[in-house]
């Protein structure tokens, strides 16, 4: 992929806790409106890729590339703005906020107040908070939850949740999103609405970054697919050629037994 | 939802305007001067605790050491009062930033500190300021304390001079504080930055993950708590005319935890009535040796045990029960 | 001069290992739980006034009353994780157990003050009137002593956690809770041990202390906030950094009242704990751990 068609590039990255080398020299590119899937067995260090692209860790080698702008040094807050957003692979709402509230505050960088306002509340605060609960009504409509906005986030069921914390990412305006596991824990039903949803966001032009250890389910939905294993990349390409792979199915089968 | 939100602004306005009331009506229902000073040592408190409560209740930093920016207010203002000659104003604001940027410092450690930590480095910070008065002796004059400090000077309109000698007007004065800092944080609990506190109390990982700057922010709950626990320091020295360290003593930044936990942290006006009560409440049981203390330990336990959010919480529950009853009265007396 | 500094020194490493037995508690219960008990303090104080009683209003020896002292430390100890750490475990929140700890002390404290009075008491040790010389230092029997108990307590602990099944349960706790109740240790029961002892390492430093605290109902709290200083610049949880700070607290106290006089104690630890905090939060022996997300 040429520089100027990916969002987003990172080059041999790399992370090692204590002794165990979570991710060792992987290198991915993602093109706007693609769905990338990351697959592989649990503890192949995904999800710590995942943290190392969002900022949540600092990787030990390798730069990420954000828009063509090396974000490496960048905390995870400062990479928002650049239009970066995630999930977790352990749901990490805000419990005690209604659904509502959840969403809401994913609008944080993108309130257009005075600041003085934020003392008097004056007519383009009450025009932005409109704004935000309007879209922020939106987006549950998206993941299927209108009409749950005021209950409270950690009295949802688990797939809800998962639903959640995607609107709540989605809040950010995000040109890439990463979501960590979004089908564990969920029903079949669930499971094709969530991959609906991916492919509505990939047809708006959002980059989508899947984790999934559940190699079958993103075959479906799927433009690249990396394969990782140890830590270490096992093998990038499509889902066709990804699913004939004879290292791929070692590493599975390898995995199930 | 729009509708829902100004209907719940314009009941919060009448609720503003209803204690603006009972602060005017107060002081000509007391009249001695005992319970005029406890209507002033109320205001005091009840700033003490909103401040504290903004940075506990909503950003979710443990601050032990609201006594201290208490302190550091009141100490600033009365020393550039008395030493530098500064008119009281310029004083009360000196001791503000003062306060408030001491609260900014101590912030940059809950930056990096979460939970535990920050509550036991802003307990160290607390008793550093406390020991600093205490043995700063050519400034603080130590444990003797600094006497005659004299109130507010008097406010002269054409034809009426208020004057803050009378208690009655100090408890004006204090209290329109209180509610212009109430009506300050509430204003600001009610608007985004609110959901940004409450993101970074919630779950930081989470909230950077949405673009919140944890650092910033809690610099800025710090900042803003600390500054009006600072002009509540400014009142007290005007108020009780002598300034002695031990009236800042780590035990005060408790009280003022007991306020915030048994009014209910994360609501601006539980903690009022927090302070309220256990500002009142004490005087009451003055008979029996000096229970005062004993009673904050007992209800900030008992509380945490069993009604976590305190007071509000209760009137909560109360309200749903009620109409819960009222609504089955009538759907009874339809058929 | 070499003398009297080495004599600070001395009298510092006795204080500091009365103050690492008071640390220590704090660290366990921080490795086991992630908690703070504020009541700590009150632990201590409280086994100072037992052991108090015993020798002064009973007649009872000096060393028996440690052992009394140890035996107040642990039943409080039990009663305050039954009622209060408990039934907050559940709600899972971090700080709610530390502020109604609080809560705990400021009552214990006055409901002591009620009933001891502000007046000190005179907490007067057999063992402080005998004289050791040596080398023109002087040394008091209870100095020898204090670093005698404490080393051996310290050592107790450290072969108790090392090697004996419960000890290991302890640690295994401390490192992952639902691991080690796959395991078959039932982690509340290791944690109410975990509080046990704990607090009666207090209450016997409590013993210890009160001939040479201003013996109040006070006397805890000063040594609390200085173990918690020791506590953070030791790296919480971990034993072997709390009982090098414990230690270094000690002598910084000792040679800080010689120096700058004793009213700048505070200010020099708390000073150095904030340092640490800004520099190195995660204490002398780095054990450092990113939080899996
Ligand atoms: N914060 C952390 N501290 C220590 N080890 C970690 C941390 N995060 C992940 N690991 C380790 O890194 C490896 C990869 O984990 P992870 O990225 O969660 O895998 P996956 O998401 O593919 O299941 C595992 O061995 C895990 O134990
Ligand atoms: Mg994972």
């Amino acid at each position: 992929m040429s520089d100027a068609a990916a969002i987003f590039r990172a080059v041999g990255l790399s992370k090692n806790f204590g002794g165990v080398r979570a991710v060792k020299d992987v290198s991915l590119a993602v093109a706007p409106a693609t769905v990338f899937a990351i697959i592989g067995p649990n503890g192949a260090g995904k999800s710590t890729l995942l943290n190392l692209i969002s900022g949540v860790h600092p990787p030990d080698a390798g730069t990420v590339m954000f828009n063509s702008l090396d974000v490496t040094a960048l905390p995870p807050h400062a990479r928002v703005r650049h239009g970066l957003a995630r999930t977790f692979q352990k749901i990490r709402l805000f419990k005690q906020l209604s659904v509502i509230d959840n969403v809401v505050a994913g609008f944080h960088a993108r309130h257009r107040i005075p600041a003085w306002q934020y003392v008097w509340h004056g007519t383009a605060f009450r025009a932005d908070r409109a704004r935000c609960r309007a879209e922020a009504a939106e987006l549950l409509a998206f993941v299927g939850l209108s009409g749950r906005g005021q209950a409270l986030a950690g009295a949802l069921s688990y797939g809800e949740q998962r639903m959640l914390e995607i609107a709540r990412a989605l809040a950010t305006a995000p040109r890439l999103l990463l979501i960590d596991e979004p089908a564990a824990g969920l029903n079949a039903a669930e499971v094709e609405a969530l991959l609906e949803r991916i492919r509505v966001l990939r047809q708006r032009g959002m980059a989508v970054v899947v984790v999934e250890h559940n190699m079958d389910l993103v075959m479906n939905v799927a433009d690249r697919v990396l394969v990782m294993d140890y830590g270490e990349p096992l093998f990038e390409g499509t889902p066709a050629e990804v699913q004939v792979h004879p290292g791929v199915i070692a590493a599975y089968l390898g995995a199930e037994s | 939802m729009s509708d829902a939100y100004s209907a719940a602004g314009r009941a919060r306005w009448w609720g503003i305007l209803a204690a603006a009331c009972v602060i005017a009506v107060l002081p000509l229902v007391f009249r001695d001067s005992y319970w005029r000073t406890n209507l002033i040592v109320c205001a005091l408190n009840v700033m003490l605790a909103i401040g504290l409560d903004f940075v506990v209740g909503y950003a979710g930093q443990l601050n032990l050491g609201q006594s201290a920016f208490y302190g550091i207010g009141a100490y600033v203002s009365t020393l550039l009062i008395m030493r530098l000659g500064l008119p009281f104003w310029p004083a009360f604001v000196c001791g503000v930033v003062a306060s408030a940027l001491s609260g900014m410092v101590l912030s940059l450690f809950a930056v990096r500190l979460r939970g535990h930590y920050l509550a036991i480095a802003s307990l160290g910070f607390a008793v550093i300021t406390y020991q600093v008065l205490l043995n700063w002796i050519s400034l603080t004059q130590g444990p003797l304390g600094i006497y005659g400090i004299a109130p507010p000077p008097p406010v002269g309109l054409p034809g009426w001079q208020i004057d803050f000698t009378d208690l009655a007007n100090l408890f004006y004065l204090v209290a329109g504080f209180a509610l212009l800092s109430y009506v300050l944080l509430d204003q600001l609990v009610r608007s985004p930055i609110g959901e940004t506190l409450t993101a970074i109390r919630e779950d930081e990982v989470s909230a950077a993950s949405l673009g919140i700057n944890a650092r910033l922010w809690k610099v800025f709950a710090f900042a803003v708590g600390t500054a009006v626990a600072g002009g509540a320091g400014c009142f007290y020295a005007g108020f009780v005319g002598t300034l002695v360290p031990d009236a800042f003593f780590i035990t005060e930044s408790f009280n003022i935890l007991a306020m915030v936990i048994v009014g209910g942290m994360g609501t601006l006006s539980g903690p009022v009535f927090g302070a309220i009560l256990l500002t009142v409440l004490p005087e009451f049981l003055r008979g029996i040796g000096d229970l005062r203390l004993i009673v904050y330990g007992l209800a900030l336990t008992l509380v945490v045990l069993f009604m976590p959010g305190g007071i509000a919480q209760a009137l909560r529950l109360a309200r749903d029960r009620l109409m819960r009853a009222s609504s089955r009265q009538t759907a009874g007396a339809k058929p | 001069m070499l003398t009297v500094a080495l004599q600070q020194g001395i009298n510092g490493l006795v204080l500091g290992s009365l103050y690492v037995l008071v640390a220590l508690g704090l660290t366990l219960i921080y490795g086991v739980l992630v908690q703070i008990n504020f009541a700590h303090a009150d632990i201590v104080t409280l086994g100072a006034f037992s052991a108090y009683f015993f020798t002064h209003a009973f007649g009872g020896g000096y060393l028996p009353s440690i052992a009394v002292a140890l035996l107040v430390g642990a039943a409080l100890g039990f009663l305050i994780n039954a009622a209060v750490f408990a039934p907050l475990r559940e709600r899972g929140n971090e700080l709610l157990p530390l502020i109604a700890t609080i809560g705990v002390s400021v009552m214990l404290e006055n409901v002591m003050l009620a009933w001891f009075g502000p007046i000190p008491y005179a907490f007067d040790s057999p063992y402080s009137e005998r004289v050791i010389r040596f080398g023109g230092m002087f040394f008091t029997a209870q100095s020898v002593l204090i670093i005698a108990v404490s080393a051996a307590a310290i050592g107790l602990l450290y072969a108790f956690m090392k090697f004996t099944f419960l000890g290991k349960a302890l640690r295994a706790v401390a490192q992952d809770r639902e691991t080690a109740g796959l395991m078959g240790i039932n982690p509340n029961r290791v944690i109410m041990l975990t509080f046990v002892i704990a607090s009666a390492l207090a209450g016997m430093g409590g013993a210890m202390l009160g001939p040479v605290l201003v013996l109040t109902p006070f006397a805890g709290a000063s040594v609390i906030v200085k173990a918690f200083a020791i506590v953070i610049i030791g790296g919480f949880g971990n034993v072997e950094g709390t009982i090098i700070a414990g230690l270094i607290v000690g002598l910084i106290e000792s040679y800080t009242t010689q120096v700058l006089g004793p009213g700048l104690i505070d200010i020099v630890v708390f000073a150095l704990l904030l340092l640490m905090l800004a520099v190195r939060p995660t204490g002398l022996i780095a054990e450092r751990r990113e939080e899996n997300v």
